[in-house]
């Protein structure tokens, strides 16, 4: 039988961020949802366990908050969960997060066919743990995938890429990251919330796993964007054309 | 002491609140004006088991609590009222009864079919002279054999037009008073049952409300519910649970004000700022968040004490009192707020206005859970 990864982050809900005092962004009411994106890779991963059969485990690395992002992620119909979770992976960068995962899954969830993911995360959005994590276990990796069917030993996709469709196939064990297009996650019902909490998780820690090397990358802070809105009316005359130019001009817009 | 709902119950929140942004709240006005009930809305909150959260899985239900039940109530009336009261006239009454007096029989032959949303339920006991007045009932039942025949007319049935299955009381011997009333199962189809005139209300219009009409409706012995006399403890026994599940409702709509108040007050300019700044408004903002939360724990706390197995019926009659008078008084506000705006069709505070009044009414007025709570203090 199958086994599909599903790679999901637990990421801050962007309907709860404020803007605090003047550049401060206020994240002290925020609530946590389970990335926009990887929602379409767990579902794919148990639309293919319903079509064809396959053990499904929803994988997930972050800090200690990402227990219950764990509940989530299970109520959507993965049958078992990996939680890498410790204080020390509150802040990760790229590349550390996908040594996390490469560690966890060479380590304890080997044999593994397929390893989703959301294209890009729909906090950061840095597009680079599916690859990476790919490349850490030296698996093909397809990216843009807006289609996936399961053969013998591989896997064909649909990519969509600028212009065209391109139709690839490889071997398994392999990484794909998915659109949404690809599919229309389900809401879960709340028998399948209910049971959530009896599925079996994994639950891996700082010491469990390798050291993490030096982040490559550091937040150093984060501003909250200024949106300021302005209206002028102008006459749909060469004349009005004359101000509207003149206007952008002024707001720094250079032709 | 905590103050929060287990991780669970959050999740199940959050996945109504996006059953409803993808499903109810493209169609809640449209269902308003045209009086429709949301049949499709409906089949997919049953495909999605939310149709019996606190009824045991072996009877077809989720296994969950009744707060759990509450809190769906809650966040699909802050959608559509009118579709949150009929999911808690048909889990907190109607199957919270069987589940509670039904035999083994009726509990696999009626409430499993009902707890996987199959079909609603209603609760038929209010009549053109015996609203809150109970004992002033009409409806004769008598015994015949292996059957009893029931004889009356019931008005302002909620559900009536669409149940598949109606809890009905009447009287099995008025001589006996408060021990002379008895319950009885009746599915859809059973001769003699008919559904009258059907009401057009001012709110929860998409709520269906008809008359119904007994005439020498014939029903097996084995669809008495509970004992013969037991009718009007098994009603009170209804709308105790009931009640929380309006408290629930009025709490969903207090919720929308709210949402559409701060919405519309930071967006609306007058006097060159946004009318939030100005304290006549924000003030209303801020007591409708308070008489909110209020009422919001009111409610919880009462579902928790059924959970607990404690006494609730003071509790469910303060929550249910407080969350509607709430409700009433803060979606007027609300409308206040958006003034011309909020006046004219198409505007949600409109509607939840129009929502709200029902609530000070069924299930007990307000007047009657002043009765209820003053009742239990001073007896």
């Amino acid at each position: 039988m199958l086994h599909i990864v599903a790679c999901c982050k637990w990421v801050i809900d962007e309907a709860y961020i404020r803007r605090g005092a003047g550049e401060e962004v206020d994240l002290s009411a925020v609530d946590w949802k389970i990335s926009d994106y990887d929602r379409h890779a767990l579902e794919e991963a148990v639309r293919l366990k319903e079509s064809q059969g396959a053990k499904v485990t929803v994988l997930t690395v972050g800090d200690e908050k990402t227990a219950k992002g764990m509940k989530d992620m299970l109520s959507r119909g993965a049958d078992e969960g990996c939680l890498v979770a410790d204080k020390a992976f509150g802040d990760l960068d790229s590349a550390t997060t996908a040594d996390l995962m490469v560690s966890a899954i060479e380590k304890h969830l080997s044999p593994y066919d397929l390893i989703l993911f959301g294209e890009g995360s729909s906090d950061l959005y840095a597009r680079q743990v599916g690859p990476r994590v790919a490349a850490g276990l030296k698996i093909p990796c397809l990216t843009g995938v807006r289609r996936i069917a399961v053969g013998e030993g591989y896997v064909e996709a649909e990519r969509s890429l600028e212009g065209e469709i391109e139709l690839v196939r490889a071997p398994l064990p392999a990484a794909l990251t998915v659109l949404p297009e690809i599919n229309a996650p389900r809401i879960p019902g709340v028998k399948e919330t209910l049971a959530a909490s009896r599925k079996p998780v994994m639950h891996l820690k700082s010491s469990d796993l390798p050291a993490l090397k030096a982040p490559s990358i550091r937040t150093v802070k984060i501003k909250a964007a200024q949106l300021k809105r302005d209206c002028l009316f102008l006459d749909n005359t060469p004349e009005g054309v004359r101000i509207l130019v003149e206007e952008l001009k002024k707001k720094g817009l250079n032709f | 002491m905590e103050f929060k709902l287990t991780e669970e119950q959050e999740l199940i929140r959050k996945n109504m609140r996006e059953f409803c942004e993808k499903y109810v709240d493209p169609i809640a006005a449209e269902i308003d004006e045209k009086a429709r009930f949301p049949q499709e809305v409906f089949e997919k909150l049953a495909a999605s088991d939310w149709m019996g959260i606190p009824v045991p899985i072996q009877y077809g239900g989720a296994g969950s609590s009744y707060l759990t039940h509450i809190v769906a109530v809650e966040e699909l009336s802050r959608s559509c009222a009118a579709s949150g009261f009929t999911l808690s006239i048909h889990v907190g009454i109607v199957e919270m009864l069987i589940l509670l007096f039904g035999t083994e029989e009726q509990k696999q032959k009626y409430l499993t079919p009902l707890a996987r949303g199959e079909h609603l339920g209603a609760f038929v006991l209010t009549e053109p002279g015996a609203g809150t007045d109970v004992m002033a009932a009409q409806t004769q039942v008598t015994r015949d054999g292996d059957y009893y025949v029931i004889n009356g007319t019931k008005t302002f049935t909620s559900n009536g037009p669409i149940a598949g299955v109606y809890i009905v009381f009447g009287w099995t011997d008025k001589s006996a008073g408060r021990k002379g009333m008895s319950a009885f199962i009746v599915p859809r189809g059973t001769p003699g049952m008919k559904v009258g005139e059907h009401f057009q209300k001012m709110g929860i219009r998409a709520s269906q409300t008809s008359e119904m009409i007994f005439e020498d409706c014939r029903v097996p012995k084995e669809n008495l519910l509970g004992k013969e006399g037991d009718g009007l403890a098994i009603a009170m026994a209804g709308l105790d649970h009931g009640r929380v599940g309006i408290a629930a409702q009025s709490v969903g709509i207090l919720q929308a004000a709210l949402d559409e108040s701060i919405k519309y007050s930071k967006q609306r300019v007058q006097f060159g700022a946004p009318i939030s700044r100005n304290q006549a408004i924000s003030w209303m903002i801020a007591d409708m968040a308070t008489d909110l939360t209020a009422a919001r724990f009111l409610t919880y706390y009462a579902a928790w004490l059924k959970d607990e197995g404690r006494p609730f019926s003071r509790e469910a009659a303060m929550a249910k009192l407080f969350a509607a008078e709430a409700a009433m008084k803060h979606t007027i506000k609300a409308v206040q707020i958006q003034g011309g705006y909020g006046y004219c069709k198409g505007a949600k505070v409109e509607r939840l206005m129009r929502d709200a009044k029902i609530t000070e009414i069924y299930e007990g007025t307000s007047e009657a859970q002043r009765m209820v709570i003053s009742g239990a203090l001073l007896r």
